[in-house]
């Protein structure tokens, strides 16, 4: 009997997980952000894997300790006083790729018009940097990976507690009511008042923040805030459903029906959300790293930190490769995951339905 | 008074799906003559609500109208363009909706969403004009003036379901669709509101088409009537020689389906099993499998559907027909 | 009605109480403190580090210190500035106030309008070519990296074309024998927006029950001309006139950032709409109004944006306080000295009375703010409004 209801019980999932992947292919821009989301954590997965079989030698590609003196041979020529001349627009076009200028060689015997061999930082995209190197001589496309499992990492950590916490909280106030309920609404309000920016440096001031801290505190700040709000009414709707009452005449404990019934039925919602507290998460992250506040190795926001203290970022598209990779990566992973929370959006909220 | 506002000739939509095609109505054929009460009849999903959209072409977006036309007082209402489409809409052909439902926006005033309506159809009017209008219906469905600038959500059921009234007259339409208007009303509100709409039918001569699952308010609102099933119109004729000779066995069972007040109790026959899915394509009479006497030729699908003349404007499908 | 705002503003008070409180706390928890720099100068006597500390009373024990600070925070004295010394945090918000106002005002109300605008063609262009990509454009402008993009941004049209001002919020060679403030020039600008905004709001409120649609869309048009008109003769009269070289010199400068952020910003707003807009799309009253043959723009913006436009108001001042949030940043990318820089300075070099000033002052905007949605949530609603009353 149990074995058969059993396998009913399998099929019933198959079916409902069959159906809801047919609706979740029909948003197009939703297959669009999972593609790019599974792209990013096969970045992520394809670093360790590339040392540990040793394609990528660590004192070569480590995202931060690696280098290489690259050997490049540059024409050295002399940049000239005043702009434009017949070769350069503007000073910044002065050393053109593949130059180098006379005054910063050291070294009396080499003169204009000579190839002159040294090593280049940064260094543009070879074949063996395939995204070249930033201003230490590391390897940029190695980074990037780094930073990839950097933001998987505290966007799935950070998103999973902070909707543990509201969808928790949302529902007990939900089902609670009164003055549990006045308490937590409170409590949201008190943290929506904090500045967010300005409280994380006064918690960088006195922790050090690493990158699964920062997920946690960007989690629980995430989780009181809003968010209870949003489940709370969701929580709410579901509470005044026959099937409550229907358990609570059965005489099913406040615990057993807050927890198999409530919950679940606000589980699609809080799913939602965690996909969309992903995407903020990543950009916290990135803007705090690229103020400097995080003690950490690698991210996509320190790249772009160390970009712009270098100087870099105003050079526009002479140096891309310092900029380009690292900003696009957070605003499409970003975007990617909002796309997927958008599709499955469709898939729970029949309203939002074509068909 | 035998001139047809409404003609209505081998309508067939169907609505695209992600599991496939639904055809929801079938080779759908009936007219409704000047001043008449027309009445629609079948259990829940049968269509009727797809062919009474389809009237005003208001079909959810993925509904196709294949092909088939309707010619409301000798004008072609298949093809128009959506600008030609809304001044039929209303003007000709309004609807009285469920008003206990959401028929009315929450947050505009009951007189102002009966103006705008006016307005749209009637654009020289002033505005003192239009509020005479409405305060005209009002007293005609016999609700209060104060109404005008009441919220949906101060009314009750009954009163809405009067303004929907009000709001379907609101612009003297050639042909009236009630869909379901009494469904989600208590019995006692529900013969207030029929007797409503006889009131108001009587009063300007009307052309009504009456739609219901509930064949008792068929027969009482209606002088003629067709029974729909999965789709397609399996009998129609004068709502008297229906009720007095029906020759469909789905007409028949549904008549004994129903109870009736006055008589001796007897035991109801309730129809089993369910309709037929839609999206599965038609293979002989869609009924057969719930029929009580179904022929050999009916299962194999031998004999096509299709209606047939069994009596003076009287028409029945003819598998059926031939078998009992 | 009444019982129910007193209750409010007792849980407003205590909330303000509690966040007060644990401010203080969390700013006296970082390490060091604002005066630390004074035992680096050798040249400076020994004992003058606890001289000062005594002196600004830092020396007392943390919860005297905290008594002392609400007690006199509701008095409303607030101290003295540890950095900025003889200034109170008072002069130093109303100094740097006027300059964020100015700039995230008029970005809000760009970015709500347009961001409105794009959600509810959004909904109503439904599963069209030009959906996908206003739709791509959005998603990516909610989610593009900010410092970077703005970085971007500062560079093209700053550097690579020059058209625009690269950081500060005035020349200063041009003000250099300027006869008024900065901050003067700043308050008559607020002004002058809010009033022609106010003007421009009562028209559009005073032509709204117009029956004729064409009628009124030409009224609405003469009064934005009247306008335009009337803002040229106050430039160019009196006082105004000069002030009116200054007052565009901040324009000019205000252009950039007014122009990222909003790029920017629009796209939650527009995407919210979106939903809310399709929600409310496949609500039988819709289908009433299609049946009444109404055109589409009517039942677009009369009944479909009109309801869809509730939670959008209100989880757009739910969002306010994320807005100067997010000031701190794009103060710090455009160098625009405002309520962002101050925050940031004072609590990088822990000037706690400016710290504590500025959070309670934007703690008490949130709480205002947040009040003022549920207000206006009960107003557009009817359904609420009724609820409330009874």
């Amino acid at each position: 009997m149990s074995n058969i209801e059993k396998e009913a019980r399998k099929k019933i999932r198959r079916a409902a997980i069959n159906k809801n992947w047919t609706l979740f292919k029909q948003s197009r821009l939703g297959i669009v952000g999972l593609g790019i989301v599974l792209f990013f954590a096969f970045l992520a997965v394809l670093q360790p894997i590339l040392f540990l079989t040793g394609v990528w030698n660590e004192g070569v590609y480590d995202p931060v300790v690696g280098y290489e003196p690259e050997r490049f041979e540059l024409l050295v020529v002399e940049c000239p006083q005043q702009y434009p001349t017949e070769k350069y627009q503007e000073p910044n076009d002065c050393p053109a790729r593949g130059e180098v200028n006379k005054v910063l060689v050291f070294d009396p015997s080499v003169s204009v018009g000579d190839y002159y061999e040294t090593s280049l930082q940064p260094a543009p995209p070879s074949s063996k940097h395939i995204l070249g190197t930033d201003s230490l001589g590391r390897d940029i496309f190695s980074q990037l990976m780094e930073g990839s499992q950097v933001a998987f990492l505290l966007g799935l950590l950070s998103a999973t507690v902070g909707v543990a916490l509201s969808t928790i909280l949302g529902s007990i106030a939900a089902f609670f009511g009164g003055r549990v309920d006045a308490y937590l609404m409170r409590q949201s309000d008190l943290v929506l008042m904090l500045p967010f920016l300005p409280l994380l440096f006064i918690i960088s001031a006195f922790v050090e923040l690493k990158v699964w801290h920062l997920a946690v505190v960007l989690g629980i700040l995430g989780g009181l805030g809003g968010s209870v709000i949003t489940i709370k009414s969701a929580a709410l709707q579901v509470k005044v459903k026959p099937f409550v009452d229907s358990a609570r005449i059965t005489g099913g404990s406040r615990m057993r029906i807050l927890f198999s019934h409530i919950l679940p039925n606000v589980a699609p919602l809080a799913l939602l959300f965690m996909v969309f507290s992903v995407t903020g998460a990543i950009a916290s992250e990135s803007v705090l790293s690229f103020l400097g506040l995080l003690n950490i190795d690698m991210s996509w926001g320190l790249m772009i930190y160390l970009s712009q203290t270098d100087g870099y970022i105003f050079s526009g598209l002479k140096y891309w490769w310092l900029i380009l990779p690292a900003g696009l990566s957070v605003t499409f992973l970003a975007g990617g995951f909002y796309l997927v929370g958008r599709g499955l959006d469709e898939v729970f909220n029949p309203r939002l339905r074509d068909r | 008074m035998d001139e047809n506002i409404l003609e209505v000739k081998n309508l067939n939509m169907h609505y695209e799906t992600i599991s496939g095609d639904v055809a929801a109505v079938k080779d759908i054929t009936f007219h409704v003559k000047k001043g008449e009460s027309f009445g629609l009849v079948g259990e829940s999903g049968c269509g009727k609500t797809s062919v009474a959209m389809s009237l005003v072409q208001l079909q959810a977006d993925n509904a196709k109208i294949s092909s088939g036309s309707i010619t409301l007082d000798g004008q072609e209402l298949i093809g128009l363009s959506e600008n030609e489409l809304r001044s039929v809409r209303w003007d000709g052909i309004s609807i009285v909706f469920q008003g206990a439902m959401n028929a009315w926006n929450p947050v505009i005033k009951i007189g102002e969403q009966i103006r705008e309506a006016i307005r749209e159809h009637y654009p020289n009017n002033t505005k003192l004009q239009n509020i005479e209008k409405i305060k005209e219906l009002f007293e005609m469905v016999g609700l209060s003036e104060t109404i005008i600038d009441r919220f949906p959500h101060e009314l009750s059921g009954g009163m809405k379901q009067r303004a929907v009234i009000a709001l379907a007259l609101s612009c003297n339409p050639k042909l009236v669709i009630a869909d379901e208007p009494t469904t989600a009303l208590d019995v006692v509100i529900q013969d207030q509101i029929l007797n409503e709409i006889k009131k108001v039918q009587d009063l300007l001569g009307l052309s009504l088409i009456y739609i219901s699952h509930d064949i008792a308010v068929i027969a009482e609102m209606t002088e003629r009537m067709a029974v729909m099933y999965a789709g397609r119109i399996v009998e129609s004729g004068p709502t008297k020689d229906i009720f007095a000779n029906p020759r469909h066995s789905y007409t028949r069972a549904l008549l004994e389906s129903t109870p009736s007040v006055v008589g001796d109790k007897v035991k109801l026959n309730s129809l089993d099993g369910e309709p037929p899915s839609l999206i599965d394509e038609e293979f002989g009479c869609s009924f057969s499998p719930r029929c009580s006497n179904p022929t050999e030729n009916c299962k194999s699908g031998k004999s096509e559907m299709g209606l047939i003349e069994v009596a003076e404007d009287h028409f029945a499908d003819k598998c059926c027909v031939e078998c009992g | 009605m009444a019982k129910y705002l007193i209750n409010r503003a007792l849980q407003m008070f205590l909330v303000f109480f509690i966040f007060l409180t644990s401010s203080y706390l969390l700013f006296n928890a970082m390490p060091g403190n604002a005066f630390q720099s004074l035992l680096l100068n050798p040249n400076l006597p020994p004992d003058a580090y606890e001289k000062t500390l005594a002196l600004y009373g830092l020396d007392k024990p943390l919860f005297e210190r905290l008594q002392l600070y609400i007690i006199n925070f509701f008095k409303g004295d607030f101290g003295y500035s540890y950095i900025y010394f003889p200034k109170s945090p008072v002069e130093l918000i109303a100094e740097r106030l006027p300059r964020t106002l100015m700039l995230f005002s008029i970005v809000n109300i760009f970015a709500f309008y347009t961001g409105f605008l794009v959600g509810k063609i959004l909904a109503w262009r439904r599963g069209s070519k030009s959906e996908t990509w206003i739709t791509i454009t959005s998603v990516f402008s909610y989610t593009v990296f900010y410092p970077w993009f703005a970085l971007l941004m500062l560079y093209f049209f700053g550097l690579k074309l020059g058209w625009l001002p690269i950081g500060k919020f005035l020349y200063p060679e041009k003000w250099y024998d300027a006869p008024f403030d900065s901050d003067v020039i700043f308050v008559n600008m607020i002004w002058f927006t809010v009033i022609i905004t106010l003007v421009q709001f009562i028209a559009y409120v005073l032509t709204r029950n117009i029956e004729s649609i064409s009628i009124r869309r030409n009224l609405r048009f003469t009064s934005f001309v009247l306008i335009l008109i009337g803002s040229y003769f106050y430039w160019g009269t009196g006082e105004a006139l000069v002030r009116r070289p200054y007052a565009a010199d901040i324009a000019y400068h205000m252009i950039l950032p007014v122009f990222t952020v909003t790029l920017l910003a629009f796209a939650g707003t527009a995407l919210l709409t979106r939903t809310t807009m399709m929600e409310v799309l496949k609500e039988d009253y819709i289908l009433t109004a299609r049946a009444k043959g109404l055109s589409q723009k009517r039942i677009r913006d009369r009944h479909a944006a009109r309801t869809a436009l509730l939670p959008v108001v209100t989880s757009f001042i739910f969002t306010i306080v994320t807005i100067i949030d997010g000031s701190v940043l794009t103060e710090q990318i455009f160098s625009w000295p405002g309520m962002g820089q101050l925050i940031l300075q004072a609590v990088l070099r822990e000037d706690i009375p400016v710290a504590m000033a500025t959070f309670s002052f934007l703690g008490i905007f949130a709480l205002v703010a947040h009040f003022l949605a549920d207000i206006s949530y009960a107003y557009l609603d009817p359904r609420i409004r009724i609820k409330s009353q009874g």
